[in-house]
């Protein structure tokens, strides 16, 4: 596979604020990737830099080893598909369609023939007379993908495509972009904050924080083996606990609570002793149940007492939340066992912490 | 699979120049345009007011100071623009108030009825004062007047019915935008309704009613038309300047009463803006709650009062059409009491502008100067809008900074500066141009500002994806673009079109006799005393913005079913 996209030392600064720092990033040919992250995080600016719409203030890009910083928009040959749709309201479907063909001046049979090509491809044939505002948000966006694939774009760029749509189009479309992608065998580089739509499209996502990439991984390694804690806190749901480690427990002096951890665990933080934040996510934590024992290979120090505060019914789990040893922590349990359980608010309930399920970033806060 | 053998078929985009580059290149025509005139002009006047052949000097300031009776004006101007803005000020609030906060019938005829003097040079209100107050006019004649209505009260009895419009203009978006509700919870709160009025609904719309003032006060002291029609002995600075360099051929002291006149009204265009601003920022989005039906005593207040106004306003207008058709306003000799025969003896003579001295054909070039001004002012915005608000290339706020400008020139000072500025320049000096490179600058900052509004509505996106779908700036431009601002853009023509058409302050010391307007041959009209004759000249005017504005608005009315 080859590189497409390589981003080298890419810094991007307006007027005295930082969008992007000093960026390191390969996308390989026919390859699908996310840049995910919070609002302000840097993502669409970098998208916008490899479209060509902004200079980076240092850095190179390169498409297929050549340096394209100076080459415009127009003459890139990438696909964008932004937000807002961007369809242009006063032409019909097919007209938006064929409009990237007939800047290149191809004659017209042939931009027809390409236009019902590319409404067959997303199901849209019946459609091409009408206007843009005649037509639903999912057609709409449907619209703008093949409009920005008539001109058999290298790279399609993808701005939070599906972020103006209803939460179930929005799952039928992602499934479709990816669909397409598939079959043109395209490169496709996806801009989103939803970690859920990165997650389950992309071959490798791109966690950004603050103009920084945090990790590019496959989309389990990040929810699995997340490197830092903010992608810990970004992808799913963690519980953190601060505090000082010593060979294998961390130790909290101010809540007095302490955890013991294997080396597994600590491999992230990779230092034996120190300041370090714990993350444990909440469906790692057990539920113990009373008066029954507890089994032999459960580590007793793990073993906390929490206060349930509020009880969650959210389909197939429950979510607590709990107070224990002064923050509070979020447990998530199976429907089936909150049925046998049928723990309420204010019940004082112990937790098992497994020793192998905490992840350790070094240092303490985000 | 997709057939990639198609795809050797599409030859990559082809451009000529990058979008920044023709960005730049059309930011700097309008930047050097601006430069030529409208900054190096004002720079004239300065020079002008502070130099002699000797060098710097600030004689002109002490001559202007040292004669009681050119120092007068700068008082003259203050006293008539603050008595004006007062009384203007109330009368557009009260009409406003009955429009947007009561039940009243007749809202619609009362705002189109305020936007006929929009549509007039600003000169027929002192036109039709002489035609009823005047030495011959007709209700003196009637009630046997002795009354003088030149000097202070004419002016100002002018200037309140020119600004009344553009104040009531911005009290009706003040008043309908603020949240009613307000009023609503103070009325809840035991709040009686002048305790309402006063503690809630004025103090809401303050920063409105601060705006319009200041607005109406920069109309009238720059205001040159009424003035000089009605002003008499009594000079205003507008007047002064006009006197000094038409009649004493005083170029510097007119420099330096236009530099007088340009702090003040600076200042009230800069306090404008100020509240304008802060106006918008108290507006809330908020729906607004149906509007209850007023009492029958509040009811009957605000109709009467709204009546009164839009009623002198439709009788300014009768007037002048109906002073232009009699045969002799006021009668021929004795019969100056039998009103009734004299208003209803007709005739068409006083539209024979040969037998005054003067041509029916300035109207021709009023006419095509206009459409001139109108198409090029229309695309200049457009562009300009365009290029500042959707490409934003550096140098764009400074851009923006000068189209704003023109707002707070007075047009007469302008217009002077054009003379001291281009009096060597051949294709410039008394020609068309001079009159359409003028009146597109100064009226180009609303043009601006409604095509930045329009711009704003547009996507950001949009723009991009023509670029990133291969369309150079140009082609971006006119194929999406343009298609998206027409309804912007024919507003904007028309808007150039109206105000090239009723202009006299900014074009008064630009027109020649080879190159005539018809809104200064008003002026010229009056001055050789045929008061019938400049009514018939105020009447075309008139009639041919009307009859366009009424062309456009029906053709708006189509297509705006067809784009939406």
């Amino acid at each position: 596979m080859g590189k497409d996209i390589v981003l080298e030392n890419i810094t991007k600064k307006f007027d005295k604020i930082v969008a992007v720092r000093d960026m390191n990033l390969q996308v390989n040919e026919g390859e699908f990737v996310c840049f995910l992250g919070p609002s302000g995080c840097g993502k669409t600016t970098t998208l916008r830099m490899i479209a060509g719409f902004e200079t980076p203030t240092k850095g190179i890009i390169r498409y297929k080893g050549e340096v394209i910083n100076d080459v415009i928009p127009q003459k890139r040959n990438f696909g964008i598909v932004f937000q807002s749709y961007a369809l242009f309201p006063h032409m019909t479907v097919r007209e938006n369609v064929g409009f990237g063909l007939k800047m290149r001046k191809v004659p017209k049979s042939k931009i027809d023939s390409r236009v019902d090509e590319l409404l067959e491809l997303v199901g849209l044939s019946d459609q091409k007379k009408k206007y843009p505002p005649e037509l639903s948000g999912g057609q709409q966006q449907r619209v703008a993908l093949i409009r920005s694939l008539a001109t058999y774009p290298e790279i399609l760029l993808l701005d939070e495509p599906l972020s103006a749509l209803d939460a179930k189009i929005r799952v039928n479309l992602r499934a479709e972009i990816k669909r397409v992608q598939t079959e043109l065998g395209i490169t496709m580089i996806y801009v989103t904050h939803d970690q859920e739509e990165a997650l389950s499209i992309s071959d490798r996502v791109i966690v950004m924080n603050r103009g920084f990439i945090e990790q590019v991984d496959k989309p389990i390694e990040i929810y699995k083996n997340p490197k830092s804690r903010f992608v810990a806190d970004f992808v799913g749901t963690s519980n953190f606990f601060e505090g000082e480690l010593k060979k294998h427990t961390v130790v909290n002096d101010k809540t007095g609570i302490s955890f013991n951890v294997t080396s597994d665990a600590l491999k992230a933080a990779g230092a034996a002793s120190g300041a370090v934040t714990l993350s444990i996510r909440p469906e790692k934590i057990v539920l113990l149940s009373d008066g029954k024992n507890v089994p032999a290979d459960f580590d007793r120090a793990n073993i906390k007492k929490g206060t349930i505060e509020v009880v969650t019914f959210l389909g197939v789990i429950v979510r607590s939340l709990v107070q224990l040893a002064g923050q509070r922590i979020i447990v998530d349990i199976t429907e089936t066992e909150f049925e046998e359980r049928r723990i309420s608010m204010r019940d004082t309930v112990s937790f098992y912490f497994p020793p192998g399920d905490f992840l350790a970033f070094r240092g303490e806060g985000a | 699979m997709m057939n990639r053998q198609e795809e050797l078929t599409i030859k990559p985009v082809r451009t000529v120049l990058p979008d920044q580059v023709v960005a730049y290149i059309i930011i700097s025509v309008i930047f050097v345009y601006f430069l030529f005139f409208l900054l190096y002009p004002l720079v004239q006047i300065l020079k002008t007011s502070i130099t002699t052949e000797s060098g710097f000097t600030l004689s002109n300031y002490v001559e202007y100071f040292g004669k009681a009776r050119i120092r007068r004006s700068l008082w003259n101007s203050f006293y008539v623009a603050s008595i004006t803005t007062i009384i203007t000020t109330i009368m557009a609030f009260l009409v406003a108030y009955a429009i947007t906060r009561t039940t009243i019938r007749g809202k619609s005829f009362h705002k189109s009825v305020s936007s006929l003097p929009l549509m007039a040079p600003s000169v027929v209100q002192a036109l039709a004062l002489i035609s009823l107050f005047g030495r011959n006019g007709l209700i003196t004649n009637w009630f046997s007047g002795k009354w003088d209505i030149y000097g202070a009260p004419g002016i100002i009895i002018s200037e309140i019915f020119y600004c009344f419009p553009y104040a009531l203009l911005i009290l009706i978006t003040t008043l309908s935008a603020v949240d009613t509700r307000m009023n609503e919870a103070a009325e809840s709160l035991g709040a009686g309704p002048l305790t309402v009025f006063s503690r809630i609904t004025i103090p809401s719309a303050r920063y409105g009613i601060f705006s319009a003032a200041a607005l109406a006060f920069n109309l009238t002291i720059t205001d040159f038309g009424n003035p000089i029609v009605i002003g008499g002995n009594y000079n205003v600075l507008a007047t002064e300047i006009y006197t000094q360099v038409e009649g004493m051929q005083r170029f510097d002291l007119g420099a330096t009463i236009s530099v007088i006149l340009l702090v003040p009204a600076v200042l009230a265009f800069v306090l404008n803006n100020y509240f304008t601003k802060r106006n918008y920022s108290l507006i809330s989005g908020a729906a607004r709650p149906f509007l209850r039906p007023s009492s029958i005593s509040k009811k009957a207040l605000f109709s009467t009062i709204s009546f009164i106004i839009s009623g002198a306003i439709v009788i300014i207008f009768l007037t002048i059409l109906w002073t232009s058709i009699v045969d002799v306003w006021g009668g021929r000799s004795g019969e100056s009491k039998q009103i009734l025969k004299w208003l209803t003896s007709f005739s068409t003579r006083h539209y024979n502008f040969a037998h005054r001295g003067r041509s029916i054909s300035v109207v021709w070039t009023s006419f095509w100067i206009s459409i001139i001004v109108a198409l090029f002012g229309g695309w200049l915005t457009l562009i300009t809008g365009y290029i500042v608000e959707k490409r934003k290339p550096h140098g764009n706020q400074l851009l923006y900074l000068i189209t704003v400008l023109p707002a707070a020139i007075p047009g007469l000072v302008l217009g002077l500066g054009y003379i001291l500025a281009f009096v060597k320049v051949n294709w410039l000096y008394y020609k068309a141009s001079i009159i359409i490179l003028n009146i597109i600058v100064a009226n180009f900052t609303l043009g601006m500002l409604s095509t930045m509004t329009n711009m704003k509505n547009i996507d950001k996106s949009v723009d991009e994806a023509a670029t990133s779908l291969g369309a150079d700036l140009p082609k971006s431009f006119f194929q999406v673009i343009f298609p998206l601002s027409r309804i912007s853009f024919w507003n904007n023509v028309l808007f150039f079109f109206e105000r090239s058409m009723v202009t006299i302050s900014a074009v008064i010391f630009l027109v020649s006799p080879k190159t005539q307007l018809a809104s200064i041959t008003i002026i010229h009209l009056i001055d050789d005393g045929y008061v019938e004759s400049a009514c018939a000249m105020s009447t075309i005017v008139v009639g041919i913005v009307v009859i366009v504005h009424v062309i456009f608005l029906s053709i708006f009315k189509k297509k705006g079913i067809k784009i939406m």
